[in-house]
C-alpha cells in the first residue's frame, strides 16, 4: 500500500525533474518564480525535527506569498553538513533554497576536522527566520540565586561547577566558552550530544549543578516551578519568561541563540534573492505564522540578506576565536 | 491505582482511530509474517521499520509491537494445519497440534491456542503495568553514572544471547561495539572511522544495519534452503467442546506464568518458553504417554507461553531500556529512530507514548483474537504464493525501505553489505544478536561513561561512590561470572562421575 504510494511519489518527482530540466533555460529571472514551477526547500534535519517544523511553516507561507508550490525535502545527516554540501553545488536559479542552522553551518567549515567542501562564500543568505535564545537554569533549591553567584562559584572553584551543553560545539557550548572568556570562570562541561532534551532529566534529578539550553527547552518545567532560570542570552527579555532578566541586564554582554534561516546557492541573481527575502518577511508578519511559531516556544526575528550576512560574519569571528578552546 | 489511571489515559491514546488502525495493521502483518515460514518476527519487524518512519512515534511503536506479538498467533496456524512451524516458538505446537488436525480437530486446536495466547498476552501486559509504576518513580535517580551502570548490566547479558559458542558471541559483541564507535566523537567532536564519508559522521544508522542483518540475511538463507510441497489438513468447527475448554484452564495459567517469567530474562527466546511449557504440561499430566498423539494441553500451554513471552519480553525494554531478544532490539531501534530512549524516563517524559503503547497491547491482543479465528482460511491461502515471487517482492521492498530512511543510496549499500555479512557469518554459526545489542547500547554507554567522567572530572571512583551504580556493577559481575561457576561445577561432577 505504502509501497505504491511512494512509487507514485517517485514518478511525480521524476516527471517534475524532467519538466524542470526542459524549462530551466527559458526561465528569465524577471519572471521568477515561473508559474507552474515548484521551488525546493532543502531541510538539513529529519522530518519531525524542530528545524523541519519551522521550515515547513515557512514553506506553507511562501506558497501563498509567491503563488508557486514549495516542496520541502529532508536531507538529514552530519548535522546538516550533507545538505550544505549539496546546496553549495546546486544551481543558483532561485528554484532551490535550504535551511541554515547556527552554529552548525558556521562551525562545519571553520573546524578543519569536519572537512567541509564549502565556506560561507558558497551561499547567498536570504533571511534569518527563527531564534531561540540561550538560557542558564538551576534547580529551585540551588545555592546560586543569580548569574553572578554561579559565575563567582565557577571562578572560585575552577572546573568544579558542572553544567550541561547539548553537545560539543553546540550553541550552548560556545555561549559558555564566551562566558568563561568574559569572566575568567571555569565550568565543568557535561556534553549531552544527543541533544538538550536528554540533559533535562539528569538536571532535574540533581546530577549536575546547572543547565544550559534554549528558551523553548524548559517552558513546561518553568511553569511547574521545577527550575529557576538565571538569565536569557538576548538583548531583550523573552516573552516566555518576562520575569527573567537578560544576561545584559546582569552585566554580561553575552548574546547567543540557536537560530535558523535560509540560503540559496551562491550566484543566484540578486533580484531573486531580494524577492524571496521580502516574501519571507511578509510570511513572518502574518498573524497566523506568528502564532504557530510562538506555540512552539520560539521567537521570530527577521534579518534581511545583508544583516544576516553581517550576523554570520560576527558569529564566525567568535567561533574562530573559541574553536581551539572548544576542543580542549 | 495510579498506574491504572495512567493506563486509562493510555487507552485514550491507543483508541484514537489512527492508532487503532495501526494496531490492526500491525496485528495483521504480524499474523502474516507468523504464517509465512522462513520470515521470523525479527526479520519482519526489521523489514517493516522504514514503513513507520513517517508515522508519529506512538503509532509507529504500536504497529511494530503488534507485529511482534502478532507473529506468535500466526505461527500457530501453520504448525497446526501444515505441520510446518511458521515461527520457531510454535515449533513444539506441531507435535500435538498437527495430530489434532489429523483427527479433524484443527479448529479446536486453533481457537484454544488463540484464547490461550490472548490470556497470556494480557497477563504479561498487566505485569508490565504493575512493574512500570515503581520504576518510573526512580527515573530521576538515573543520571549518567547510574545509566552507565545499568547499561553495563545490559551488556553483560550478551552472555545470555550467546547461543552455542561464547567466544563467537563475544567476538560479535566486540564487533558491534567497534561499529558503534563510527561517527563523531561525542565529546571531542572528532570524526572516527568515517573514511571521509559524510554519511558516516553521525554513525551507522542502525535501521539499515538491522534490516540487513535480520531481514536480508534471513531471506537469503531461506531462499537457499527452499521449501517443499505444502499439504493442508482439513479444518473443522472452531468451537471447542466444554471438556476441551476445561482441560485448557490450567495449561493457560501455567503458560502465562512461564512465558512472562522467561520474557523477563534476557536471552530466553519464545521457543524456550513454549518448550518449557510443553515439558511442564507433559510432566503434570496424568497421561504423559499420550502427548504427541493430539493432546489439547500440548497446544494450549506452549501457545499461551510464547505469547506471554512476547509481551513479557517488552517489560525489561519499557522499564529498563534493555532489549532481551533480537526482536525486542529491533523494536528498541524503532524507539531510538524516533528520538525516544526506552527506560524509566520514557514514562516521565512521554507518558502518552509509553502508556498508549502499553494500552495498545490489550487492544492488539483483542484484535488478534478476532482476526485469527474467522480468518484462518484466508491466512492459509497466502501460503500458496510461490516463494520465489514473495522473496523478490520483499527484497524490492527492503531496498526501497532502506533508501527511505534518510533518502540516501548509501543506506541501501549498508543494508546489502550487512545482509551479506550476516548471511555468511550465520553459516559459520556466529550469532548476530550480540552484535545488534552492542551496536545499539554502545553509543548510549559511551555517552553515559564520558558524561559521568565529565561530572567527576575524570575520576572513575564515581561509579563506586554512587550507591545505585555500585549495586548495578555488582549485579553485572555476578551475571558475568555465574556461567563460569556453573560450567566449573559441571566439569567437577563429570570428573567425579568418571571416577565412580
Amino acid at each position: 500500500m505504502n509501497c505504491k504510494k511512494s512509487h507514485g511519489f517517485m514518478v511525480t518527482v521524476a516527471v517534475a525533474a524532467l519538466f524542470a530540466l526542459c524549462l530551466a533555460p527559458l526561465s528569465a529571472q524577471a519572471s521568477w518564480p515561473a508559474k507552474g514551477k515548484s521551488i525546493q526547500l532543502w531541510i538539513g534535519y529529519a522530518a519531525g525535527s524542530g528545524t523541519d517544523a519551522g521550515a515547513r511553516l515557512m514553506a506553507a507561507g511562501l506558497e501563498k506569498e509567491l503563488g508557486v508550490s514549495i516542496v520541502p525535502m529532508n536531507k538529514p545527516g552530519a548535522s546538516s553538513q550533507i545538505m550544505y554540501s549539496e546546496l553549495a553545488k546546486a544551481k543558483g536559479d532561485g528554484y532551490v533554497f535550504g535551511t541554515i542552522n547556527f552554529p552548525s553551518a558556521v562551525v562545519s567549515y571553520i573546524d578543519p576536522d569536519r572537512k567541509a567542501t564549502y565556506t560561507k562564500k558558497n551561499f547567498d543568505l536570504l533571511a534569518l527566520h527563527i531564534v531561540d535564545p540561550g538560557i542558564i537554569a538551576v534547580l529551585p533549591n540551588s545555592p546560586y540565586k543569580t548569574l553572578s553567584d554561579l559565575v563567582a562559584a565557577a571562578k572560585a572553584n575552577p572546573r568544579k561547577v558542572t553544567i550541561t551543553t547539548s553537545g560539543i560545539q553546540s550553541d550552548e557550548h560556545f555561549a559558555l566558552l564566551q562566558l568563561q572568556e568574559m569572566t575568567g570562570a571555569q565550568f565543568a562541561f557535561v556534553h549531552f550530544s544527543q541533544g538538550a532534551a536528554a540533559a533535562i532529566a539528569p538536571f532535574l534529578g540533581g546530577k549536575v549543578d546547572a543547565y544550559t539550553g534554549n528558551v523553548a527547552d524548559v517552558i513546561a518545567q518553568y511553569k511547574a516551578g521545577q527550575v529557576r532560570i538565571l538569565g536569557v542570552m538576548d538583548d531583550v527579555r523573552s516573552r516566555f519568561y518576562p520575569e527573567v532578566p537578560t544576561f545584559e541586564e546582569q552585566g554580561f554582554k553575552l548574546y547567543n541563540s540557536a537560530n535558523r534561516g535560509y540560503a540559496v546557492p551562491a550566484g543566484t541573481p540578486k533580484a531573486i534573492v531580494d524577492k524571496l527575502s521580502a516574501a519571507m518577511k511578509k510570511v513572518m508578519e502574518s498573524p497566523e505564522h506568528m502564532k504557530q511559531v510562538e506555540d512552539m516556544g520560539l521567537t521570530l526575528r527577521y534579518l534581511n540578506s545583508e544583516q544576516y550576512s553581517k550576523f554570520w560574519d560576527d558569529y564566525a569571528e567568535t567561533v574562530k576565536r573559541l574553536l581551539p578552546l572548544s576542543k580542549e | 491505582m495510579e498506574s491504572f489511571s495512567n493506563l486509562l489515559m493510555g487507552f485514550s491514546v491507543a483508541l484514537q482511530p489512527g492508532n487503532l488502525l495501526l494496531a490492526f495493521l500491525g496485528s495483521a502483518l504480524g499474523t502474516l509474517i507468523g504464517v509465512l515460514p522462513g520470515i521470523g518476527p525479527s526479520a519482519g519487524a526489521a523489514i517493516l521499520i522504514p514503513l513507520t518512519f513517517q508515522m508519529d512515534p506512538t503509532g509507529a511503536i504500536i504497529m511494530l509491537t503488534a507485529l511482534f506479538y502478532g507473529t506468535q498467533y500466526g505461527g500457530t496456524i501453520t504448525s497446526v494445519l501444515l505441520n510446518v512451524p511458521g515461527e520457531a516458538a510454535s515449533a513444539i505446537t506441531c507435535l500435538d497440534g498437527y495430530e489434532l488436525a489429523k483427527q479433524g480437530k484443527a479448529g479446536t486446536a486453533l481457537s484454544l491456542a488463540a484464547i490461550g495466547s490472548f490470556i497470556g498476552g494480557l497477563f504479561a501486559t498487566i505485569c508490565l503495568v504493575l512493574a512500570a509504576a515503581p520504576l518510573t518513580k526512580m527515573a530521576l535517580q538515573f543520571g549518567p553514572v547510574e545509566s552507565f551502570a545499568l547499561l553495563t548490566v545490559g551488556l553483560s547479558l550478551v552472555m545470555g544471547l550467546a547461543g552455542k559458542s561464547m567466544v563467537k558471541a563475544l567476538m560479535m559483541g566486540v564487533l558491534g561495539l567497534l561499529l558503534s564507535m563510527v561517527g563523531l566523537d561525542p565529546v571531542r567532536g572528532m570524526p572516527r572511522f568515517t573514511f571521509g564519508r559524510l554519511e558516516l559522521m553521525e554513525g551507522l544508522d542502525f535501521v539499515p544495519v538491522i534490516m540487513g542483518i535480520f531481514g536480508l540475511a534471513e531471506v537469503l538463507a531461506n531462499a537457499e534452503e527452499g521449501f517443499g510441497e505444502i499439504t493442508l489438513a482439513k479444518m473443522s468447527s472452531l468451537f471447542p467442546s466444554r471438556s476441551d475448554l476445561k482441560r485448557s484452564v490450567k495449561p493457560i495459567i501455567r503458560g502465562s506464568l512461564i512465558g512472562t517469567g522467561l520474557g523477563l530474562i534476557p536471552g530466553m527466546t519464545g521457543s524456550a518458553a513454549s518448550f518449557l511449557s510443553y515439558i511442564t504440561e507433559k510432566k503434570s499430566s496424568k497421561t504423559p504417554e499420550k502427548f504427541g498423539t493430539g493432546m489439547v494441553e500440548g497446544v494450549v500451554g506452549p501457545e499461551t507461553a510464547n505469547n506471554a513471552h512476547a509481551n513479557g519480553a517488552l517489560i525489561p525494554l519499557f522499564t529498563l531500556g534493555i532489549p532481551s531478544s533480537p526482536t525486542v532490539a529491533v523494536i528498541m531501534g524503532a524507539f531510538m529512530m524516533h528520538g525516544l530512549v526506552p527506560g524509566p524516563f520514557l514514562f516521565t517524559e512521554h507518558p502518552d507514548i509509553a502508556w498508549g503503547v502499553i494500552a495498545s497491547f490489550v487492544i492488539g491482543n483483542i484484535i488478534l483474537l478476532i482476526l485469527n479465528l474467522p480468518l484462518i482460511r484466508i491466512w492459509v491461502k497466502i501460503l500458496k504464493i510461490p516463494y520465489g515471487l514473495l522473496f523478490a517482492v520483499i527484497l524490492g521492498f527492503m531496498v526501497l525501505g532502506a533508501f527511505s530512511v534518510n533518502n540516501s543510496v548509501f543506506d541501501i549499500m549498508i543494508m546489502l553489505g550487512f545482509g551479506l555479512f550476516a548471511f555468511f557469518m550465520k553459516k559459520m554459526d556466529f550469532p548476530m544478536a550480540p552484535l545488534i545489542l552492542t551496536l545499539i547500547l554502545g553509543p548510549q554507554m559511551e555517552r553515559a561513561l564520558r558524561q559521568s567522567l565529565e561530572i567527576s572530572q575524570g575520576s572513575f571512583s564515581i561509579f563506586i561512590e554512587t550507591p545505585l551504580s555500585a549495586i548495578l556493577f555488582v549485579l553485572a559481575v555476578i551475571i558475568l561470572i555465574a556461567p563460569a561457576f556453573k560450567s566449573l561445577r559441571k566439569r567437577k561432577e563429570k570428573v567425579s562421575g568418571e571416577g565412580a
